[in-house]
């Protein structure tokens, strides 16, 4: 359900002040570093009849986040197959009809395989994979499967309680914020899990939200982030794309997790650790099935055991014990034999959100009216704020 | 120093002719200092040129594409550009298009079981009439408090932004999906069904939506319109001579206004057409992220507030997006795209001094000569004076 919402200042009106962006043009890119391709039986392909694959980006892959991660996946394949291979990708392709356009064009150029991250991308890939039935589709963070088209996403959730737990061991008053993009179950499941790392180790600490309506909105963020310290956090949390959240920690003098990249290098001083989005090992199974004619329509939802989701190295006023109890918990979700939506789990107001004993599933599609992570729209105990926005 | 002068006269009198070479040489300028760009960050110009010739035209269904993204911009165009014609400053044609959509798709959910042409039709009117309400606040406060139009109609924008997302994301509202699977991971408009979705015209392999037939004949009206009417000679003086235009007696306030109206009901039916013709749900993320409205201001800026113009300069910023889609990648940064996008605009929008202006380069030999004599109307001319002055400069 990820979408950024870089508000492209029209790509022309922005042009005109882009001189700089001649720079860009020197940059290498990863498409041309074609590294050996290993052992990998990878079907008929060979350098002259490469594999194509393609990803569509709703931002800049320079977001240092969502998009950013996505585009070192698309890496990783174009080093696990070389030559094999050939890398493409849309940056900034508007939710809309533009999404067509891509696709077409895409298919145009012979692609054999296209990602499409953004959740917003969904109603167009789906009919676009009716309309190229030999073409492979995979819908990151959605719903509906197909013949040709899967579905991928990854427990953030799973990091973001490992976070909460750094959150709760740098909390001197247990007061905690957390400043949030959308209403929506994905963000809420996150501050879920949040809260219940950061009291699993701080017994009866809080996590105040504020929400910004928006993944990426840096003068919101920091109204917010602001709006928070001034009510008495100690620790800042976020679920947004950029960094700003923890600039407005580290003036304050406060401590800060950020999310989906590692983030260390925006505020050093303040910073304790985040949730980092790895899809390279997912994109590199996915695309090698893919070549070899073995690929299967699936739903896809990654975790610490396969890898898609880990945790940034520790900032350096990590103390040793919450290291050592952030490690040993991240060991146990790899494990499998944790997860922290087993209740009890308890919501807001006290009430029983899920049953002693009790799991919830990850999403149930035949029955979407289940509860399930996917669907998940209540705080639990501990947060203060509204989850209706 | 140098005994050269570098000066712009203004011309005498406006050809046609200086109409046509100017830009076109424009175009060409571009094109060549873009090459120069491409050449130096490594791309071949002319196999470049040839494929934003296939992106934008000729691989299958390229132009069909083109015209998908032609069309919102046509609207917005057009909006700006009468706006601007009669120098109101209607920087909210993106607000005006959200609420558009706003009434589109709310017309087109709750008619759902009428025949299609009705529905069609009612969302039409729908989204003119709450892009022309939308409008009307900045336009009245304009006409009859003075307020600043940039300004208001500008904040109108984020208003109208945030009224989409409260009815989608913050709200069970009427135009909201609680149902599907979909909409309970992430909130979503109801899709609207057959009934709404608008007919389109198939010409061969192209399909032209009917939203962009209704644009097209819209830009003829309006300009017919401004040429040929007495309200359109009004607007006219008003924009170039406001000063004659009230000395004359013109109802100025009332202008601004059915102005505004105009202009938010045109900006509010590609609002319309976005739910209509493509999107067939109320999407207030994508609209945020397509900024038609800003992008209108460009296409208005490169047709000089000319409504049939705006056609041209909507198709070319339609062709610059899809071929702009198509080159980058990873052998072509986005921002070569963009970079080639602004010389191009800078080329073509810069080259208007050399429509209105003269280029003098001569010996001088002394202080740079004074300004002409009609250039600076002093106190001293009478009111009928200036009219007649501005309206020669109106007529040429």
């Amino acid at each position: 359900m990820r979408k950024r919402s870089m508000k492209r200042l029209g790509a022309f009106v922005a042009a005109f002040t882009a001189a700089g962006v001649l720079a860009a043009c020197g940059s290498t890119n990863a498409g041309n570093t074609t590294t050996t391709g290993g052992s990998t039986p990878a079907g008929q392909w060979t350098t002259s009849h490469p594999f194509k694959v393609a990803w569509i980006y709703v931002g800049a892959k320079s977001d240092a986040g969502w998009t950013h991660q996505h585009d070192l996946g698309r890496q990783a394949v174009q080093n696990a197959f070389g030559g094999r291979v050939e890398t493409l990708y849309k940056e900034n392709v508007p939710e809309g009809p533009q999404v067509t356009t891509t696709i077409d064009q895409l298919v145009n150029d012979g692609a054999n395989m296209i990602f499409a991250t953004s959740f917003g991308f969904q109603p167009y890939v789906v009919a676009a994979a009716k309309k190229y039935p030999n073409v492979i589709f995979e819908q990151a963070t959605g719903t509906d499967v197909g013949k040709n088209l899967a579905e991928y996403g990854g427990a953030g959730e799973d990091g973001d309680y490992l976070a909460g737990m750094a959150a709760g061991y740098a909390t001197h008053n247990g007061k905690i914020g957390f400043v949030a993009p959308y209403a929506i179950p994905e963000v809420i499941r996150e501050i879920d899990s949040y809260t219940m790392g950061a009291r699993l180790v701080h017994p009866g600490a809080t996590v105040k939200v504020v929400w910004t309506n928006s993944w990426f909105n840096p003068a919101a963020e920091r109204q917010a982030a602001q709006s928070l310290v001034a009510s008495g956090v100690d620790v800042l949390g976020d679920g947004v794309d950029d960094p700003t959240v923890g600039e407005v920690a580290a003036s304050a003098g406060i401590k800060w997790t950020g999310y989906d990249s590692n983030q260390n290098q925006y505020a050093p001083s303040a910073y304790l650790t985040n949730t980092i989005y790895d899809w390279g090992p997912y994109y590199v199974r996915d695309v090698r099935t893919a070549m070899e004619g073995t690929w299967q329509s699936h739903f896809y939802y990654g975790n610490m055991t396969d890898g898609t989701i880990t945790i940034a190295p520790f900032g350096s006023s990590v103390s040793e014990a919450a290291k050592t109890a952030i490690l040993a918990k991240a060991a146990e979700f790899k494990k499998g034999t944790f997860n922290q939506f087993t209740g009890p789990v308890y919501k807001q107001d006290g009430s029983v959100g899920i049953a002693s004993g009790e799991t919830i599933p990850i999403w149930n599609a035949s029955d979407p009216s289940t509860l399930s992570r996917y669907t998940l729209s209540w705080f639990s105990e501990g947060v203060i704020g509204s989850a209706k926005g | 120093m140098i005994p050269i002068s570098v000066r712009f006269e203004p011309r005498e009198r406006l050809s046609r002719w200086t109409n046509v070479w100017v830009p076109f040489f424009a175009i060409v300028l571009a094109l060549v200092i873009a090459g120069i760009v491409l050449a130096v960050s490594g791309h071949n110009p002319i196999t470049t040129y040839q494929q934003i010739i296939e992106a934008a035209f000729t691989q299958p269904g390229a132009f069909t594409q083109t015209l998908v993204s032609t069309t919102p911009l046509l609207y917005t165009g057009l909006a700006a550009s009468i706006a601007f014609r009669m120098r109101i400053w209607n920087i909210g044609a993106e607000g005006q298009l959200y609420l558009g959509s706003i009434a589109a798709a709310g017309v087109g959910l709750y008619l759902q079981n009428l025949p299609a042409p009705v529905v069609v039709i009612a969302m039409m009117a729908g989204g003119a009439v709450a892009g022309s309400l939308w409008a009307a606040i900045p336009g009245a406060l304009r006409a009859y408090l003075n307020t600043n139009e940039i300004l208001t109609s500008l904040f109108l924008n984020y208003i109208a932004d945030y009224l989409m997302y409260y009815l989608i994301f913050d709200s069970t509202s009427f135009w909201r999906d609680l149902t599907s699977p979909a909409a309970r991971v992430f909130p979503q408009g109801k899709f609207l069904p057959a009934s709404g979705n608008w007919p389109a015209l198939s010409i061969g392999s192209v399909t032209v939506p009917l939203g962009l037939i209704l644009a097209i004949v819209l830009a003829g009206l309006l300009w017919g319109m401004i040429r040929g009417t007495r309200y359109g000679f009004e607007m006219r003086v008003m924009g170039d001579a406001p000063r004659a235009a009230k000395h004359a007696g013109m109802n100025i306030r009332r202008k601004i206004l059915s102005i505004m109206l105009l202009s938010g009901a045109v900006a509010g039916l590609g609002g319309a057409s976005q739910v209509g013709d493509f999107r067939h749900v109320l999407d207030p993320r994508g609209l945020e992220q397509a900024q038609f409205g800003y992008t209108g201001i460009v296409v208005a800026a490169l047709a000089r507030y000319n409504p049939i113009s705006a056609v041209v300069a909507a198709l070319g910023i339609g062709v610059l997006t899809n071929a702009g889609l198509a080159l980058q990648g990873p052998n072509f940064p986005i921002g070569l795209t963009g970079t080639m996008e602004g010389i191009l605009l800078f080329c073509v929008l810069g080259s208007e001094i050399f429509v209105r202006y003269r280029l003098r380069i001569g010996r001088t030999s002394g202080p740079v000569a004074p300004r002409r004599a009609e250039a600076a109307p002093g106190p001293a001319r009478t009111a009928a004076e200036i009219a007649s002055t501005e309206r020669r400069e109106l007529a040429s």
